[in-house]
C-alpha cells in the first residue's frame, strides 16, 4: 500500500469527507424518485416473469420469462437489497427501505449480511485473515495465504462457487474454515443455523415449490424457468463482486498494517483495495453500481446512483494524494480475475517459474 | 380490497414467504402510488378534499380518507404521514371534526397551525393543494368526552382548540344533558379559531358557555386567573379537559389543585409545538429512555447514544463505532438527536439514527 504520513491521511480524510458532505447536503427528492423507479421496474420485472412463466412452453416466452425474472433477482439483490442495507436510504425514514429491518431475495438472510458484509467486509476490507470475503475462505487468491495441495483444484471451486453463490454467501457466517479447525464448536453456530435454515428454506419454497405447484400442469417448467433464473443471478452478482476486490491491481494488507489505524488510513486502504469496472448505464445498474466499487468502500452508505457523479472527485483525490485508481474495462477486470484465481492455484515455485521472476521473500 | 384479503393469516403468511416483507401488502406500494395514490397499502391515503383559512396562520384540511380507515372517537389524535424532499415525515395532529362527518360523508378535518421553522406544519401551509394525497394513521388517544355524561370544563389555548371543536360537536349533536364551559385563550381575538362554530354551537346550546379570552390585547398579559375558575358552577364535579401550551397547562393545573379539583378528574393531551430546531445548540446530554429495555439514565455532554447504552450495562448491535456500517440503526420515538459527523440536528418525531454518532439534545427516548 502506498505510504502517506500522518499529515497526509489527514488531508485525504478531509477531502474525502468534503466530497460526502456535499453529496449528504444535496440528498433529496432525486434520490427517493430514483430508487422508488428502480423498485418499480424490479415489482414489473418480477411480475411479469412469474406470469409468463406457465405459458415457457412456446420457447421464446420461456427465454423471456426467465431472464425477466433472472434481471428481477439481479436488480433487487444488487441496486435495492445490497444498498439499502447499507443504510444508503435509511435518511427516507421509509419503513420498508430501511436498512436495519430490509429482508432480500435470497438465501443469505439480511442480519447475516449485515454482519459479515457491512460490518466485517467493510470495515477489515482486504485485510487478510479479517475479512473473509476475501476468497470467501474458498479461494487463495494473495501470497500471504499459504499453498495447499487442494489449491490447484480451485478453478472447479471457483466455477461451484458462482453456480451456488446466493447458497455460499447464505453459509459465509457459518466460517466452515474454523469449524474445520475446531477453531469454533458446530453448537456455536446453531443460532445462526436455524437462521439459514429459515431463510433457504423460504427461497426454496418460493421458487421450488409455491410457484411449480401453482401452475401444476406445467409444474417442470416454472421450475426450471426459476432455476435459471437464480441461476443468472449467481452468475451475474458472483461475477461482479469478484471483479470489486480480486482485480490483478487490488491490494491486500496485513493485521499488522492496521492495527489502530485512523479514518484516513482506512480511507486509504478502502481506495486501494478495491476495483472499478466501466461500462454503458445499465452495466452499472444492473451490478447494483458495484461497477464503482471504489467509491462505494469510501461511502458505503451514500445512495449508489450517485456514484458515477463523484467518480471524478474522487479520481482527483487519487490523483493528488498519488493513489491508484484501479479500473478499466469489465472484460479487462474480468480476466485479470481470472487470472489470479489460476495463477494462485499454483504452488509458488510453479507460478514464479512462469512468471518468470524470483520467488517472493519469505518473511 | 387488498387489505381485506391480507387480513387472513395464511395469506399474510405466504405473502411474506413470497415478498420476504413483514408487510406484503405494501409490496406493491411504489408501482400503485405511481398509478392511483388512493391505492397505497403502507398507510391510509386521505386526499385532500379542500383547504380553508382560519385565521392568518392556521388552516383547516378537509380529508377524505379511503373506505378502509377505522375512524376515531372526538378528542383522538392520528398521525399524518408525507413525503418533502424525498423523507417520510410523520406528524400528530388531533383531528377537528366530529366522528360525525365521518360516519355521514366520509370527511375528516385536521386544523393545524403554522409553526415558526416548522417543518411539516409550513409544508402542509405552503405545498398543499385540493387533490394531493397524504397518508394517515389509525387514529390514538384517551382525550375522550365522559361517559356517563358529567359537567365538562375545557380549558383550551390557541390551536389546543382543535381536538376541543371535536368534541363539543359531538356533544352537540348527542344533545350533552350536562353543562359544559370552555374556557379559550387565544393571543388576540383575530386568532380565534372555529370561531365561528364555536358562537353558533353556543347559541343553540343552552348548557354550553364559551368565552374566549385574550392574552395580548391589553398592557398587562391577561393569563388564566383563579376568578375565572371562581366563577364557573360546581367547579369540582366537573371532569376538566387541559389542552395548550405546556404554560397554560401547567397554570391551570396550580389553580385547580388549589380549588380541590383532584388529578383523576382533569385529563390533560399535550399540545406544545416543539422548539424550533437551533444548529449551534450547545446543551448537549440529556435524560435517555431505552424504551425496549426499560431503562433510564441521563447523560452529560457529548456521549454518544451507543456510549449511553453500554454505559447502562445494555448491549445493543453495534460494528463499526464510527458511523459506517449501520449495524447500530434504530429507533427514536421522541426527542432530538445532534448527527456527531455532520452536526446536524434531528427532528423531534419518530425516525431512524445511528446510535453510534447520535448525541442526545434533551430527553430523548429509542427503541432499544
Ligand atoms: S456501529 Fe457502525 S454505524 Fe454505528
Amino acid at each position: 500500500m502506498k505510504k502517506l504520513n500522518e499529515t497526509q491521511l489527514q488531508e485525504l480524510e478531509q477531502d474525502l469527507n468534503a466530497i460526502r458532505d456535499e453529496v449528504l447536503a444535496d440528498l433529496g427528492e432525486r434520490d427517493a424518485r430514483y430508487i422508488r423507479r428502480i423498485i418499480r421496474l424490479h415489482r414489473t420485472l418480477e411480475i411479469g416473469g412469474r406470469v409468463m412463466m406457465p405459458f415457457g412452453f412456446i420457447p421464446p416466452v420461456f427465454l423471456a420469462a426467465t431472464a425477466s425474472l433472472g434481471v428481477a433477482k439481479i436488480l433487487e439483490n444488487m441496486e435495492i437489497g445490497h444498498n439499502v442495507m447499507h443504510g444508503q436510504y435509511d435518511w427516507m425514514n421509509d419503513p420498508n427501505l430501511h436498512s436495519q429491518t430490509y429482508e432480500w431475495d435470497t438465501v443469505c438472510t439480511a442480519d447475516s449480511w449485515r454482519r459479515t458484509h457491512n460490518y466485517e467486509h467493510h470495515t477489515y476490507t482486504n485485510v487478510i485473515g479479517k475479512d473473509r470475503d476475501y476468497g470467501y475462505a474458498v479461494l487463495r487468491l494473495s501470497d500471504e495465504d499459504e499453498w495447499k495441495p487442494w489449491h490447484s483444484l480451485q478453478f472447479i471451486n471457483y466455477i461451484l462457487l458462482s453456480v451456488l453463490f446466493q447458497w455460499g454467501v447464505g453459509l459465509h457466517e457459518l466460517e466452515s474454515e474454523k469449524l474445520r479447525r475446531r477453531e469454533i464448536r458446530w453448537r456455536d453456530k446453531l443460532p445462526f443455523l436455524k437462521d439459514f435454515a429459515r431463510k433457504g428454506g423460504r427461497q426454496a419454497f418460493k421458487d421450488y415449490v409455491f410457484f411449480p405447484l401453482l401452475t401444476l400442469p406445467v409444474a417442470p417448467i416454472v421450475l426450471a424457468g426459476n432455476i435459471g433464473a437464480n441461476l443468472i443471478r449467481n452468475l451475474w452478482s458472483s461475477t461482479v463482486i469478484f471483479c470489486g476486490h480480486f482485480t490483478q491491481d487490488a491490494e491486500t494488507f496485513s493485521e499488522a498494517e492496521c492495527e489502530g489505524e485512523s479514518k484516513g488510513h482506512w480511507y486509504l486502504r478502502q481506495l486501494t483495495g478495491s476495483s472499478n469496472f466501466t461500462g454503458g448505464r445499465w452495466l452499472h445498474i444492473l451490478s447494483g453500481h458495484l461497477s464503482y466499487q471504489v467509491e462505494h468502500h469510501v461511502f458505503p452508505d451514500l445512495p449508489a446512483h450517485r456514484y458515477p457523479e463523484i467518480s471524478e472527485k474522487v479520481q482527483a483525490v487519487c490523483l493528488k494524494h498519488g493513489i491508484p485508481y484501479n479500473t478499466g474495462s469489465f472484460a479487462r477486470q474480468y480476466g485479470t480475475v481470472l487470472n489470479q484465481i489460476f495463477r494462485y492455484s499454483l504452488p509458488d515455485r510453479v507460478r514464479t517459474r512462469l512468471e518468470g521472476r524470483s520467488a517472493p521473500q519469505a518473511i | 380490497m387488498l387489505a381485506r384479503v391480507t387480513q387472513s393469516k395464511t395469506i399474510h403468511w405466504l405473502g411474506r414467504q413470497l415478498s420476504n416483507q413483514d408487510n406484503p401488502e405494501s409490496w406493491l406500494d411504489p408501482v400503485l402510488a405511481k398509478i392511483n395514490p388512493m391505492w397505497v397499502q403502507a398507510y391510509t391515503p386521505a386526499r385532500v378534499e379542500q383547504v380553508i383559512q382560519e385565521t392568518a396562520d392556521t388552516r383547516t384540511f378537509v380529508l377524505r380518507p379511503a373506505r378502509r380507515w377505522t375512524g376515531f372517537r372526538a378528542g383522538q389524535h392520528v398521525n399524518i404521514c408525507t413525503e418533502i424532499d424525498g423523507v417520510r415525515r410523520n406528524r400528530t395532529f388531533s383531528l377537528s371534526s366530529s366522528p360525525l362527518l365521518w360516519e355521514t360523508q366520509g370527511l375528516v378535518t385536521l386544523t393545524i397551525k403554522r409553526l415558526p421553522g416548522g417543518l411539516v406544519t409550513n409544508w402542509l401551509h405552503d405545498r398543499v393543494v385540493p387533490g394531493q394525497v397524504i397518508g394517515l394513521g389509525e387514529a390514538f388517544g384517551e382525550f375522550l368526552i365522559p361517559e356517563p355524561a358529567q359537567p365538562v370544563l375545557f380549558i383550551a389555548g390557541g390551536s389546543g382548540i382543535t381536538p376541543v371543536v371535536s368534541q363539543l360537536e359531538t356533544m352537540a349533536a348527542q344533545d350533552y344533558p350536562a353543562p359544559v364551559t370552555l374556557l379559550y385563550f387565544v393571543r388576540t381575538h383575530r386568532d380565534v379559531i372555529a370561531g365561528e362554530k364555536l358562537r353558533a354551537l353556543a347559541s343553540r346550546h343552552s348548557t354550553l358557555t364559551v368565552q374566549v379570552i385574550a392574552t395580548n390585547e391589553s398592557e398587562e398579559p391577561r393569563f388564566l386567573r383563579g376568578e375565572d375558575l371562581d366563577g364557573i358552577a360546581n367547579l369540582k364535579s366537573r371532569e376538566v379537559y387541559l389542552c395548550g401550551p405546556k404554560g397554560l397547562m401547567d397554570l391551570a393545573g396550580d389553580l385547580l389543585h388549589q380549588r380541590g379539583v383532584t388529578d383523576d378528574r382533569i385529563h390533560s393531551t399535550f399540545f406544545a409545538p416543539p422548539a424550533p430546531a437551533q444548529l449551534e445548540g450547545t446543551e448537549l446530554g440529556g435524560q435517555v429512555t431505552f424504551a425496549n429495555s426499560d431503562v433510564q439514565v441521563g447523560s452529560k455532554g457529548d456521549a454518544n447514544l451507543l456510549e449511553i447504552a453500554e454505559a447502562a450495562g445494555l448491549t445493543p448491535q453495534y460494528g463499526c463505532r464510527m458511523g459506517i456500517c449501520h449495524q447500530c440503526s434504530c429507533r427514536k420515538t421522541s426527542g432530538t438527536v445532534i448527527n456527531r459527523l455532520t452536526g446536524q440536528v434531528s427532528g423531534a418525531g419518530e425516525e431512524n439514527v445511528q446510535l453510534c454518532i447520535s448525541v442526545p439534545r434533551g430527553p430523548v427516548s429509542v427503541d432499544v
